[in-house]
């Protein structure tokens, strides 16, 4: 019998993740601390999963230099440790500090139940992090329901807000029927190829003529279908707006990120390198959701009148826009788009949260009026962090916009990204809308007082969406060498 | 040098808005002090501006190599009019913001970043660093409409911004596309305006980019029939937006036709130039009639303003050295008179809170100095000989008789027309007696706002005495323009439509 090469280093990060879940869960139960210790336990094993991941960085960057990349391999093909992955996970990491930081008043109001949350948000981002290095597809899954999961759990945590828990059972309910998809999909695939790896997959195609590709054709569309529930791409997306409006404020911007990255890293590796040699199938089908996500989205979005809403709606419009980076075989522009997208999701939400209190679960359009007198700060912010995501010039999103476009058009999607750009311009009208009252309309209600670790969120990401408009190639080039194995 | 000028501007408007709001009195001053820095800068570029063809003070730095984008800045005749007109009109616009009350220091640091923005789109010569100018300046100009408007100023910043989006998104496409092209023929990425032009098209994708880009231009200009949301952007716009959006946003129109269309899709502008000169045409004589039906004094020069560039897309689009140099030095010269013109009615505004022609009259009683620099401007604008608004449409309609003979013929009715509603307007609210009460009391110019017009006016008479103070810069620029059609095309200009057919039948007889 065969022993696994056991390579520690390819999950150190999601070991310290779901240690300190653990250890979260036993500390509450025997010490009952107060919230800032868990906190604090949860933030250092944030910092020591990222330094890992850094050292994982490093690691690959030396295997790929030396050319030995059959260590990037590990479990018996189980996990990668290729770049892609790591970028993935690093993004996640961010992610989630960014949204235990921002929906802190959150998570220290839920009294006892505060471990339970921060367990489930650690362990989801456990999962979602062996979602993108995967290589086994029933890895992936594996990694998926994990992460899912502690994500449905999250979003009904307040079990007293009855939209909360309707928010919990609707995504729940959707959620489970797109993973069962998904994992039927992946039978399929193995049916048609008898493996179950990403690369072998690869591989096997790549070798053979496969005499009756219907399995696998029906296979690659439902796997299509499957993440395009997870990451709210059209017509799949209809659980996106109820579950954004009802689960609590402080975790919807982490929530919404962290599925984003993993379904779309997920996806694009399945997509571009296990059965890339069937493009001429799925790129017709991803181009088609692609247009009906963009325009569905962005129409969606203009007739909200919930900030929530409208944000989902966006990330519909913002799913058809990452889309377009698939047509276009754009691992790179697809990396760089989700992490500025979450980090501009988290820190919008975070400014969503702080606006609607800690208490309130209205986020009325109408709440927004004269914001920039009564805060400044967060008018401000939220302004920097939507012309981001409309890809206005000298922000990331632009970048990232222009990225994934321009690789549409040089692998032959011209009408794609015409179809993209004018999507976008509808984009600019309900972005504007939420400018308009925040600046345009007087309102005398009472000043928002702004938490300090939001105000620290809300300066990151506006940094990160400025510099990185400004100065792409800070991180384009790390993306660049973010390639999947 | 370039690089100074953009920054300039932006870092000025982060001191300003480093200045804290409660010294709510510093923020218009300094930002005035402040805007001097890129007018003295621009002042010295031309004065250092060497009378040559190509670009001069050329900066390229690689912003992100594996895309192919760079800093990359140059000047020539053709920017270079428009750099120094924006870098004069800050000041000026800046000095007439001082009826406005709230978030002043918001304004000043959107109004710096606008500057910023309109100096680099000037001065890009890199398609990917052009679009990030030309689209960031929708941001300032947005808020200022928006936050500092009218009563109907929510509508009109959204129109505004929607409409001229609309426009670049797929200029961006076309961009795209361009670089696309460029790369599968020579194997590298690049964005640079220099590299692109060397791309060979076929036929039908070349007219599609021109379209592409057209249309972005098209909507800027406005011409018609896109033009819908010019005025009501003029009228909810406050003076400072009004002049710099008429003098300065409105000329990217025409400097990206004639820098971009004419450089990157030269057989295209070829092909276009009868539907493009019909287009122009259209608008002279449309912008004109409905200007002198205009019952608001704000929505009449804003239609004006459609007319007079209809005559700068003409003259782009007549591919001649007369039409070419008027078409630029018509761009610097409708900046001064109608930014002028502006300034004039916003002064009016600042006193009656009306703009409505019939609720004055007489008003040549009251104030005479703001009546005698309202018709000076008048007839600048109207183009009476002497004055900087003949040189421009004189050049424009003798270059355009060579190619597109009967589009001149009609065009010129257009000058008729300009007198026309510009006479009859000044008749209305100048001429007569004062017979309404609140205009017998109105008070005339001060010195802060003499002070403000006085540089306008001393520009329209040297530009109308001694044109060649600018048209010796442009004019190699131009030729240089028309010498690459020429080379990439069949096309030849008719004669006498270059310089030397002028001077060469001028030595024969």
């Amino acid at each position: 019998m065969q022993t696994p090469d056991v390579n520690w280093l390819a999950i150190a990060p999601d070991l310290a993740l779901a240690l300190a879940a653990a250890i979260i869960l036993l500390v509450e139960v025997q010490w009952k601390p107060r919230a800032r210790i868990l906190g604090l336990i949860a933030a250092g094993s944030l910092v020591v999963a990222s330094g890992l991941a850094v050292v994982q960085w490093l690691a690959a960057a030396d295997a790929v230099a030396a050319g030995n990349v059959s260590v990037l391999s590990a479990f018996s093909g189980m996990v990668l440790m290729d770049g892609y992955a790591i970028f993935g996970r690093f993004a996640l990491l961010v992610v989630t500090a960014m949204g235990i930081a921002s929906g802190w008043q959150f998570f220290s109001d839920l009294g006892r139940r505060c471990a339970e949350g921060l367990a489930l948000v650690l362990l989801a981002t456990t999962g979602f992090s062996i979602m993108v290095s995967s290589n086994n597809l029933i890895m992936l899954f594996l990694g998926l329901e994990v992460g899912s999961i502690a994500l449905y759990v999250l979003a009904g945590l307040t079990r007293e807000d009855k939209k909360a828990d309707e928010a919990a059972i609707k995504y729940f309910l959707m959620g489970s029927f797109a993973s069962a998809i998904f994992v039927y999909g992946v039978a399929l695939i193995y049916a048609g190829t008898r493996q179950l790896t990403i690369l072998g997959i690869g591989d096997f195609l790549g070798s053979f003529i496969v005499g009756s590709p219907g399995v696998i054709l029906i296979g690659i569309g439902l796997v299509i279908v499957g993440l395009g529930f997870k990451v709210s791409a059209a017509p799949f997306h209809t659980w996106a707006p109820d579950v954004y409006q009802g689960a609590p404020a402080g975790i919807v911007g982490y929530l919404a990120g962290v599925a984003k990255i993993a379904g779309f890293a997920a996806m694009a590796r399945i997509l571009l390198t296990a059965v890339d040699d069937f493009d001429w199938s799925f790129l017709p089908v991803i181009s088609g959701i692609a247009v009906v996500s963009m325009l569905l989205g962005s129409v969606m979005a203009l007739v909200q009148s919930d900030v929530r809403r409208m944000l989902a709606y966006s990330g519909v419009a913002h799913a058809g826009f990452i889309l377009t980076g698939i047509a276009g075989s754009s691992s790179d522009g697809i990396l760089f788009y989700l992490a500025v997208y979450a980090v501009q999701l988290v820190g919008a939400f975070a400014v969503v949260a702080a606006v609607s209190g800690p208490s309130g679960s209205s986020s009325d359009i109408g709440l927004y009026r004269g914001l920039s007198r009564r805060s400044p700060v967060l008018a401000g912010s939220l302004t920097v962090l939507l012309l981001g995501m409309a890809g206005l010039p000298l922000t990331s999103g632009f970048v990232a916009k222009f990225g994934v476009f321009s690789d549409a058009w040089f692998n032959g999607h011209e009408w794609l990204v015409v179809v993209a750009v004018l999507a976008s311009v509808i984009a600019f009208a309900f972005y504007l809308r939420i400018v308009v009252i925040m600046y345009m309309e007087d309102d005398d209600a009472a000043p928002i007082a702004v938490p300090g670790l939001v105000r620290w969120v809300l300066g990151i990401a506006v940094l990160a969406t400025l510099i990185w408009g400004i100065l792409p190639g800070s991180l384009l080039n790390i993306v660049a060498d973010a390639l999947p194995l | 040098m370039l690089t100074a000028l953009i920054l300039a501007p932006a870092v000025a408007a982060i001191v300003v808005a480093l200045i804290p709001s409660r010294r709510a009195e510093l923020h218009l001053p300094l930002g005035i002090a402040l805007s001097m820095v890129p007018l003295g800068l621009a002042g010295y570029l031309f004065w250092i501006f060497e009378p040559m063809p190509g670009y001069q003070h050329a900066t390229d730095a690689v912003w992100y190599e594996p895309w192919g984008i760079g800093w990359t800045l140059g000047v020539d005749g053709i920017s270079l009019p428009m750099v120094v007109l924006t870098a004069l009109l800050v000041p000026i616009a800046l000095g007439a913001s001082t009826s406005i009350s709230k978030r002043i220091k918001e304004f000043v640091v959107f109004i710096l970043l606008l500057e910023a923005g309109m100096i680099g789109a000037f001065l890009a010569l890199d398609m990917f660093l052009f679009f990030v100018f030309f689209e960031a300046i929708l941001i300032p100009m947005y808020f200022i409409i928006g936050i500092w408007g009218g009563e109907r100023r929510i509508y009109a910043s959204i129109k505004f911004f929607i409409y001229t989006a609309l426009g670049s998104a797929l200029m961006l496409a076309a961009i795209i596309g361009l670089a696309f092209n460029y790369s599968s023929q020579f194997g590298v990425t690049s964005f640079a305006l220099a590299d692109l032009m060397q791309v060979t098209l076929d036929q039908g994708t070349e007219r599609w980019f021109f379209a592409a880009f057209a249309l972005a231009f098209a909507i800027k200009v406005p011409l018609f029939p896109l033009h819908t949301w010019l005025p009501d952007a003029h009228v909810e716009a406050p003076t400072a937006g009004s002049v710099l959006l008429a003098a300065v946003l409105l000329k990217l129109g025409t400097y990206g036709l004639l820098r971009f269309n004419l450089a990157l899709f030269p057989e295209a502008s070829v092909d276009a130039v009868p539907i493009m000169g019909t287009i122009a045409v259209i608008g002279i004589i449309y912008g004109a009639v409905v200007a002198i039906v205009q019952p608001d004094l704000k929505k009449l020069v804003a239609y004006s303003s459609v007319s007079h560039l209809g005559f700068i897309v003409l003259g782009t689009f007549a591919l001649t050295s007369g039409g070419l140099q008027g078409a630029v030095i018509q761009n610097f010269n409708h900046g001064v008179t109608t930014g002028a013109l502006f300034l004039l009615v916003g002064m009016l505004y600042d006193r009656r809170h009306t703009k409505a022609i019939a609720d004055f009259g007489g008003l040549q009683k009251v104030m005479p100095v703001f009546a005698g620099f309202f018709l000076f401007m008048t007839f600048a604008s109207i183009g009476l000989p002497g004055l900087n608004g003949f040189v421009g449409e004189f050049l424009i309609l003798i270059g355009s008789y060579a190619t597109v003979p009967v589009l001149a013929i009609i065009a010129s009715f257009g000058v008729v027309l300009a007198a026309i509603y510009l006479l009859w307007a000044y008749e209305r609210v100048f001429t007569g007696e004062p017979d309404k009460e609140e205009n017998k009391v109105l008070v005339d110019l001060s010195p802060r706002e003499i002070g403000l017009l006085t540089p306008l006016a001393i520009l329209v008479l040297v530009v109308g005495l001694y044109p060649a103070v600018l048209l010796d810069k442009i004019g190699p620029s131009t030729e240089a323009v028309l010498d690459h059609i020429e080379s990439s095309t069949d096309f030849e200009v008719p004669y006498p439509g270059r310089l030397d057919d002028v001077f060469t039948a001028g030595g024969d007889s």
